[in-house]
């Protein structure tokens, strides 16, 4: 899959493209509006990463051009301001979504996957991991054949973790999708739901499958 | 000539513009206008009285002269000692008559007549208007009142004799003139006594606002202090300067308060940027292993998340505070709202051995609110609850509509706040403790926030708190309500 970066920020295109590269997408790089629509017209790419501020034509007339010029490439769209009406601004105009900087690289990509993820997903019915076993249809979760005995919101914290396998998922995203927080809530609350998902699901079993990726969040793997 | 004309007026155009000039000038015209008026009324007055006397005078020897001739026409003794007798005995106002007939021969004449007047121009002067009294100049130039009538003799009347009658009014002139010079001199010193009292006036009722300007010269950020005291000032001048104090006192107050947040907003910033910076120079000392890498990494990385969160929330509270701002407002149901809430930190706060519950309405308590952002509040409030409750005590969340607007309570049983910090918990990176709270993660944003989310709302927020006894922080809510626009900064201390 190819993304187009559109940043003038030497250092924010360097690291979106070293981060994209290592999750599996091909990345390419412009400093600069006028030279950004260029390649977006030229080149096929899969996502558009446009950052608003950048010289010769600012975000907003690179995004109008393009849909003018009758591109449907999704496009996620970075701002260092979150004022609604901005937001609102670039919504109207063709924006997929939006990232507000400061933003973290794992929230990048979470956002790149969902918007790429074109074809809706077949719904599992069971997540397997290791000798984790998760019942999404009966809400039930078996680890090496033993019932484990866990709240609904630990069956979703769960079900959050394993359905992203292998991505970091920010303390903020997860209290978003597990309890409906909006906002930069207090982390600490998301730490104490993992660490007791944890003395359940991992702390009996020799292997963890639960691990904690310091200043990001937690990402479930098998080793 | 034309230097000395606008050297001359532009002296006087300032002086127009102060103050004391003004009151003066003021003070002056409207005096001397009211002495004028009284001295030359009281002058025209007396003239007038004293035309008046005479007038009635002449009538009088008139009449009398005229009935004595009608009656008594051959009564010469009677006649002569009205026209001779009469005038001679008199000192003052000596009157001259003399007595015609038809041939204009004079028949009587009060003696020394034509030595003061010239009689042929008696006559002709007063030929032309029988009966009216005119004013005519002595030989020695003395001051008369001369007037000529007809007079019939004898009854029925066989002949018309004429009657001429002078006054010599040259005392009242001179009175009026005594008169006229006093009024000069009563308006000249009015003249000149009249601004000098006024601009006396003026300077003292003035003082106490240059007073105050010269106090309000010395004020500026760094000095705040400088107050007017307010004794000795007249009652509305009183009032301006308490007016005055208390406008300072709340700029030296917010001073502070912007002062104190750059400063703590500097430290905050600064901690952690150290840190990082610290943290990399000594990683990239020497040559380390990919662990000791890793862990440098990661620590820069918390450092950071730390330092957006705090650019976050201070991005939210300049936000909140722009004119710009406005809510997303949908129907929310607030006990389902508390529900989430208490599902949200049943984990941290089953950890800490607090009982969290929520003691709301069974029936929903439906508005019109930003649920964002009114979670955001409550959340705030929570996790203050939870990290400032010992073990074994309670947080109960607690939801009431009233006819106009939405309750929120959030209750707990902890350590409390003393009573001298309450009035400071809503300023921006206020913290009980400094140190614990740092440990703890908290930015000391987080009861400022709810507070700007309330103004948000049109709304306000109440703290009551007993050193430990507990805490309540009480969120109202006005649930029709048109726009944040009429939001005042209004938050009640209150003490239980």
């Amino acid at each position: 899959m190819r993304i187009l970066v559109i940043e003038d920020e030497a250092k924010t295109a360097k690291f979106l493209k070293k981060g994209l590269n290592e999750s599996g997408f091909a990345v390419e790089v412009s400093g600069d509006g006028l030279d950004g629509l260029h390649l977006a017209l030229e080149m096929e790419f899969d996502l558009v990463i446009l950052d608003v501020m950048i010289p010769s034509l600012d975000g907003w007339q690179v995004l109008t051009r393009l849909r003018q010029a009758g591109r449907r490439t999704p496009v996620l769209f970075l701002t260092a301001r979150d004022a609604v009406h901005e937001r609102v601004r670039g919504l109207e105009l063709g924006a997929d979504d939006y990232l507000v900087k400061p933003f973290a690289f794992s929230e990048v990509l979470a956002r790149v996957r969902s918007l790429l993820r074109r074809a809706p997903q077949r719904p599992q019915e069971i997540i397997r991991m290791a000798d984790l076993e998760i019942d999404l249809l009966r809400q039930r979760v078996t680890r090496a054949g033993q019932r484990l005995d866990l709240t609904f919101k630990e069956f979703l914290l769960l079900s959050l973790l394993a359905h992203h396998a292998g991505e970091v998922l920010s303390r903020t995203l997860i209290a978003e999708a597990v309890w409906d927080m909006n906002f930069d809530s207090d982390t600490n609350v998301v730490d104490v739901n993992v660490r007791r998902l944890r003395s359940k699901v991992d702390d009996p079993f020799p292997e963890k499958l639960i691990h904690t990726v310091r200043g990001a969040g937690y990402v479930m793997e098998s080793d | 000539m034309s230097w000395n004309l606008t050297s001359s007026v532009a002296p006087v155009s300032r002086l127009w513009r102060t103050l004391a000039f003004r009151l003066t000038a003021g003070y002056a015209l409207a005096g001397l206008f009211l002495v004028f008026l009284a001295t030359a009324s009281l002058y025209l007055l007396t003239v007038a009285e004293m035309e008046r006397s005479t007038r009635l005078f002449i009538d009088d020897k008139l009449h009398v002269l005229r009935t004595m001739l009608r009656e008594r026409p051959s009564d010469g003794d009677a006649l002569r000692e009205e026209v001779e007798l009469e005038s001679a005995a008199r000192r003052y106002e000596q009157f001259y008559i003399r007595l015609l007939d038809e041939q204009n021969e004079p028949l009587l004449t009060t003696p020394g007549m034509a030595e003061q007047l010239d009689l042929e121009q008696l006559a002709t002067q007063t030929g032309i208007r029988p009966g009216r009294t005119v004013r005519m100049k002595g030989r020695h130039g003395q001051a008369f009142r001369v007037t000529t009538a007809t007079a019939p003799v004898g009854s029925p009347p066989t002949q018309t004799d004429t009657i001429q009658v002078a006054i010599d009014v040259s005392q009242q002139e001179e009175f009026l003139q005594r008169y006229r010079l006093w009024f000069f001199g009563i308006l000249l010193s009015t003249f000149a006594i009249f601004p000098l009292v006024g601009y006396q006036i003026a300077r003292h009722g003035i003082r106490p606002v240059e007073d105050m300007a010269a106090t309000a010269r010395r004020i500026s950020s760094t000095n705040l202090r400088e107050r007017i005291l307010p004794d000795g000032y007249p009652f509305e001048l009183a009032s301006l300067a308490s007016t005055f104090n208390a406008m300072l006192d709340r700029l030296e107050d917010s001073f502070e308060r912007i002062s104190r947040f750059s400063a703590d907003i500097a430290h905050d910033l600064r901690t952690p940027v150290n840190n990082i910076r610290g943290e990399a120079e000594v990683g990239l000392a020497r040559a380390r292993t990919t662990t000791e890498y890793r862990d440098v990494i990661e620590s820069c990385l918390e450092e950071a998340v730390r330092l957006s969160d705090l650019i976050g929330n201070l991005l939210f509270l300049a936000r909140a505070e722009s004119p710009l701002a406005h809510l997303r407002r949908e129907p929310v149901d607030v006990v389902e709202l508390l529900g989430g809430m208490r599902e949200y930190y049943e984990a941290s706060a089953a950890e800490a051995g607090i009982s969290l519950t929520t003691n709301a309405s069974p029936a929903p308590v439906i508005a019109e609110l930003d649920r964002t952002l009114v979670q955001r509040a409550v959340s705030n409030l929570v996790s203050n609850a939870v990290a400032h409750t010992l073990p074994g005590g309670s947080v109960v969340l607690a939801a009431n509509a009233e006819p106009s607007a939405v309750r929120i309570e959030v209750s707990d049983t902890g350590v409390g706040i003393p009573p001298e910090a309450l009035p400071r918990v809503f300023d921006r990176f206020f913290r009980l403790d400094t140190s614990r709270s740092q440990a703890s993660g908290g930015t000391g944003l987080g009861l400022a926030i709810v507070q700007s989310i309330m103004l948000l709302h049109g709304g306000k927020v109440e703290i009551a708190s007993q050193l430990g006894q507990g805490t309540r922080v009480t969120l109202h809510m006005p649930i029709a309500e048109q726009g944040h626009a009429a939001a005042v900064p209004d938050h009640h201390m209150t003490k239980t």
